[in-house]
């Protein structure tokens, strides 16, 4: 055996490069996904009060994000209301209160994605249209009725600009209209069918007259695709934890 | 066994000297490269996706038959049944929502065994809901560049410009007094008010300003085409509908405006990605079709 070590020059460079190699394929291959299956095996919620899992999750979130969110939700995770992208770091939540499990499950099974899991339970209804929503009855408005409620909805930020009007919106927003049964009563919000809160000044679309009239007229219905055949659980879980801390930091690690 | 020490004035002619031959260097680097592959596929048939034997994959609460079922689905389970996270559920939580998963996912797996995906009528439009799914899933999650959604909002603008909203009288000519209708329309022309023409209103559009549609509906397609084209102020010639002899006075006519395509993006990416789910379904469907071995009965054909 003592003839196989390697003497020459040439020798030790070859056994000092497949040493090398196999350290980078152990570093690479065999010591993350042991860290990785812990954090995929911890809790979600505590992924990112774990500093130990926490540094697995966010830089390999942060990559899965530049990857695959990015390109609607922008590197940075910032609101764009003209095309309905909502605030990753305000901690206004559409589904849910921003628990990383909850954040799973959407990059999971998506919005409106066609995956059976995912959150498909309701959408804004067209009201300028003969059948405004697909899923059940819901009447009409007339174009009196849209900007009634637009006045009603402005009002509960003390913005709007005719009180009668606002007074026939309540009652057609609390009536005819339906727009309680998802909003709820007092205009906060349902977070169990991703019904956003009116009352509070993040909207989706843009919060002035003319925007908020569009969303009443014309329904929405935004998207997010369901990733779970095209990332593996590590990097949901990851992107998960990354972008539940892009509106709750994790604690500072000494 | 001693090895014999190695000169120093050979080594450079030994089994290391990579400038020549030598048998024993080739039975190590053999022998490395074996361990090596070995390794390597070893690592594969251990660690790949649905091959994995050892052990149970991180991302799976319990393996079924080869079939898993994920953490993620038991955390959910647990959320729904218990209000609870996984940290702070009770063993018992924990393992009744396994249990009850365990028990569905058997079922399910005895469910295919008897075939009920050929017999029950309601697994079948489950799993055709959920091949169509998977369509839509594929559509969503490619989307749509920026350039697409500007061409699709391009070829279809008609598509995603505002409803218009009309405001109209719709007044009825007293029966039998037909002939007298273009004179009731000169008069009014001319600024008669119309009860003074014994005209009655007909009932409908009384809602003030109505969408399109809705005065679609409420007038009839006759005298919708008839009110669409009359500025506001205008009054319609005498139009017979429904039995009856209509005139028409508008108050108010806007017709559908053009919009910007940063209003309606989110809309045309809807229909943009329903096109796309459409065209993969007709191709999907093709595909299957061409695949398949189908026989039709001669006499059904």
């Amino acid at each position: 055996m003592a003839n196989l070590l390697p003497r020459s020059r040439s020798a030790r460079w070859l056994a000092a490069a497949t040493l090398l190699l196999l350290a980078v394929l152990l570093v690479r291959h065999v010591l993350p996904p042991t860290a990785r299956a812990a954090m995929v095996r911890a809790d979600p919620d505590t992924v990112l009060a774990d500093p130990a899992l926490a540094a697995v999750a966010l830089p390999l979130g942060r990559s899965v994000f530049a990857r695959h969110c990015a390109r609607c939700h922008g590197i940075a995770g910032e609101a764009d209301a003209a095309r309905g992208i909502p605030s990753l770091r305000d901690g206004e939540h559409l589904y849910g209160e921003g628990r990383v499990a909850e954040i799973e499950s959407i990059v999971r099974h998506g919005i409106r994605s066609g995956d059976r899991k995912g959150w498909n339970l309701a959408a804004m209804p067209a009201y300028a249209s003969a059948r405004p929503y697909a899923a059940e009855p819901i009447p009409p408005l007339t174009p009196q009725g849209t900007k009634d409620v637009t006045q009603f909805l402005l009002g509960l930020a003390r913005r709007s600009t005719d009180d009668a009007a606002a007074a026939r919106g309540r009652r057609i927003y609390g009536g005819s209209g339906g727009c309680w049964d998802c909003h709820g009563v007092d205009a906060r919000g349902d977070p169990a069918v991703g019904a956003p809160d009116l009352a509070d000044p993040v909207w989706l679309y843009g919060g002035t007259a003319p925007a908020i009239r569009r969303s009443i007229a014309y329904g929405r219905g935004g998207t997010s695709p369901a990733f779970a055949k095209a990332l593996d659980a590590a990097a949901i879980r990851a992107v998960s934890a990354y972008v539940a801390s892009l509106s709750a930091p994790p604690p500072e690690t000494p | 066994m001693t090895a014999d020490p190695i000169p120093d004035d050979a080594v450079a002619s030994g089994a290391w000297n990579l400038a020549g031959a030598d048998a024993r260097r080739s039975l190590a680097l053999c022998a490395i490269g074996a361990v090596l592959g070995l390794a390597v596929a070893g690592y594969g048939l251990f660690t790949a996706q649905g091959t994995r034997t050892a052990g149970l994959p991180a991302e799976d609460a319990a393996i079924v038959n080869q079939v898993p079922i994920l953490r993620t689905d038991v955390i959910q389970q647990l959320r729904a049944l218990h209000d609870t996270d996984l940290a702070h559920a009770t063993p018992a939580q924990r393992r009744q929502v396994i249990d009850d998963m365990i028990r569905e996912e058997l079922y399910v797996q005895r469910g295919i065994e008897l075939g009920l995906a050929n017999d029950d009528i309601d697994v079948r439009a489950a799993l055709v809901a959920a091949t169509e799914g998977q369509t839509a899933i594929e559509a969503t999650t490619a989307g749509a560049t920026d350039g697409e959604l500007r061409a699709y909002f391009a070829a279809h603008r008609d598509a995603y410009a505002g409803e218009g909203t009309i405001e109209l009288a719709d007044w009825l000519v007293p029966v039998g007094q037909d002939a007298r209708a273009p004179a009731i329309v000169a008069a009014l022309r001319a600024g008669a008010a119309p009860q003074r023409q014994s005209l009655t209103r007909s009932g409908v559009m009384n809602d003030g300003e109505e969408y399109y549609f809705a005065a679609r509906l409420h007038l009839g397609p006759a005298l919708f085409a008839q009110a669409v084209r009359l500025a506001d102020g205008a009054i319609s010639p005498p139009v017979a509908s429904g039995g009856r002899t209509h005139i028409l006075i508008v108050r108010h006519n806007r017709p559908p405006a053009p919009v910007r395509f940063g209003d309606v993006r989110d809309r045309v990416l809807s229909d943009v990605v329903r096109d796309k789910v459409a065209g993969l379904e007709r191709n999907n469907g093709r595909f299957l079709r061409q695949r398949a071995d189908i026989r039709i009965a001669p006499d059904l054909e």
